[in-house]
Formats: C-alpha cells, sequence, structure tokens
C-alpha cells in the first residue's frame, strides 16, 4: 500500500480545473471569431468570464481568509534557488540544486505570471461588460472616454494574446513525464510519500496528513 | 489605431496579427526545452 499525502485539497482542485475550463472557453470565443470561425460568441464569453471572476474571488478569499500565502508567492530564497537551479543547468560540476518547497521556482513563476495576466484580463472584462446589456443594466458604451476604451482594449488584448503562450506552456509542463506527479496530484489530490521525499525538502514543506 | 470624427488617432485595441507571435513564443518554448532535455539526457548517458 502506497502512503499517500495531500498536495492540493478538493476545493482547490475543483477551483483549478473550473478556472482552466473558463479560460480555454474564453479563448476559444475570443479568438475564433478573429481566426473566420463566426458564431454568436459574445454572450458566451461574458458569461464564461463571470464564471471565472467568482472562481478567482472564490480561490482569493480561500487564500487570504483561509490559509497561508506563503507557500506559491515567490520570496528572496527562490532567487538563489532559481541560480543554483541555473548553474547545475549550465555546470556538470555544480552542486545539486536544494529541493524545494510545496512549489519550485517556476511553478511559483507561473502563477504569478497567470495571476497578473488572468486578474488583468478579468478588471478589463469586468469594465468591457459596461458596453453589453445584461440582466442586471443596459449598455452604456460612453461610460468612460474613446481613449480610456482604447488603453482598456489594449491591456484586455494583450492579457489574451500572453494566456496564449502560458496555457501552451502549462500544459506542455503538465503532460512532461517527469511532471507526471503534479498532473496526478492535481486531478487525484495526492503524491506518494517516495515522490515528496525525492522532489521536496519536508523542512520547507510540511505536510499536514 | 484608427482615427475618431476629428481626425485623433485613437487606441482601438492589441493587433490580432500579433497571434501567430505569442502562439509561436509557446511553440518556442516547447521544442527549446524538450531539446535541451534531450541533450541534458544524452550528456547524462556519456558519463
Amino acid at each position: 500500500m502506497v502512503d499517500k499525502l495531500v498536495r492540493h485539497a478538493g476545493p482547490d482542485r475543483l477551483i483549478h480545473w473550473l478556472i482552466a475550463a473558463s479560460v480555454l472557453v474564453l479563448l476559444a470565443t475570443g479568438f475564433l471569431p478573429i481566426l473566420g470561425i463566426e458564431f454568436n460568441w459574445v454572450a458566451i464569453h461574458w458569461w464564461t468570464g463571470v464564471v471565472l471572476t467568482a472562481a478567482v474571488l472564490v480561490h482569493l478569499l480561500r487564500v487570504l481568509i483561509a490559509r497561508k500565502r506563503g507557500p506559491i508567492l515567490p520570496g528572496p530564497r527562490d532567487l538563489g534557488d532559481a541560480l543554483a537551479v541555473a548553474r547545475k543547468n549550465f555546470r556538470r560540476d555544480a552542486p545539486t540544486p536544494p529541493l524545494p518547497g510545496k512549489y519550485s521556482v517556476s511553478q511559483k513563476l507561473i502563477h504569478l505570471a497567470f495571476a497578473i495576466v488572468v486578474l488583468a484580463a478579468i478588471a478589463t472584462g469586468g469594465m468591457m461588460m459596461v458596453k453589453v446589456d445584461t440582466p442586471w443594466w443596459e449598455r452604456n458604451p460612453y461610460w468612460i472616454s474613446d481613449g480610456a476604451w482604447g488603453i482598456v482594449y489594449v491591456v484586455h488584448g494583450f492579457s489574451a494574446l500572453f494566456l496564449i503562450t502560458l496555457v501552451m506552456t502549462h500544459v506542455y509542463f503538465a503532460l512532461r513525464p517527469e511532471k507526471a506527479l503534479y498532473l496526478r496530484a492535481m486531478i487525484s489530490g495526492w503524491i506518494t510519500r517516495p515522490d515528496y521525499l525525492r522532489e521536496h525538502d519536508p523542512e520547507r514543506w510540511r505536510v499536514e496528513r | 489605431m484608427s482615427r475618431d470624427v476629428y481626425g485623433r488617432e485613437v487606441l482601438e485595441g492589441a493587433s490580432w496579427d500579433l497571434i501567430p507571435i505569442f502562439f509561436g513564443l509557446g511553440v518556442a518554448v516547447m521544442v527549446v526545452h524538450t531539446l535541451w532535455r534531450l541533450l541534458a539526457a544524452r550528456r547524462v548517458d556519456s558519463e
């Protein structure tokens, strides 16, 4: 019997997959019409944006109120870890890099990138909803000046473009064979104790059970 | 960019001509990392 340790609790996994599905639907409904595949995308797009916003808000509330914030935010120690990993990649005789806590430097960085880009997309997308008739209000295209709308569109557009690269990169690394334990953990919630001891420093990530 | 009724330049949004650039960047990350891992594995095998 393999000893299983909890890496991601059920609600965290649900929020992760809800955000993932929302982002994929938003990218599809945002970009397919630009690529020539016409359909009635606006309602699907903004409703999915509402779902994404709700999922991100629940995630933020869970992190800020119920749990510790530290594990996934990059800190000063991560700079040393990143340099150690880089040295090992470029010099054979370099010392083995220290084991990370719950998240590696690269995992922390891609989470930070997703956080910035998704929050920018949500903020600007929320503003753009003022231009759409919803059950809660009638559209008002004159809410802010044309110049300000331009900035909103630029930020929303670049957030979407960066999301293409980030999603591709994230999916690629999730599917790498050596990262299979993390994909399994995001599906099932657990990692094995041998994986934990091989890939993580128990002093930096104390598993609760 | 476009011009409003008064002839002033107005921001319209990000250019969708950039889609292949950002898609290509994603492909580049995957290809470079895959090659890097293959080279690293070969280097370990040769030691």
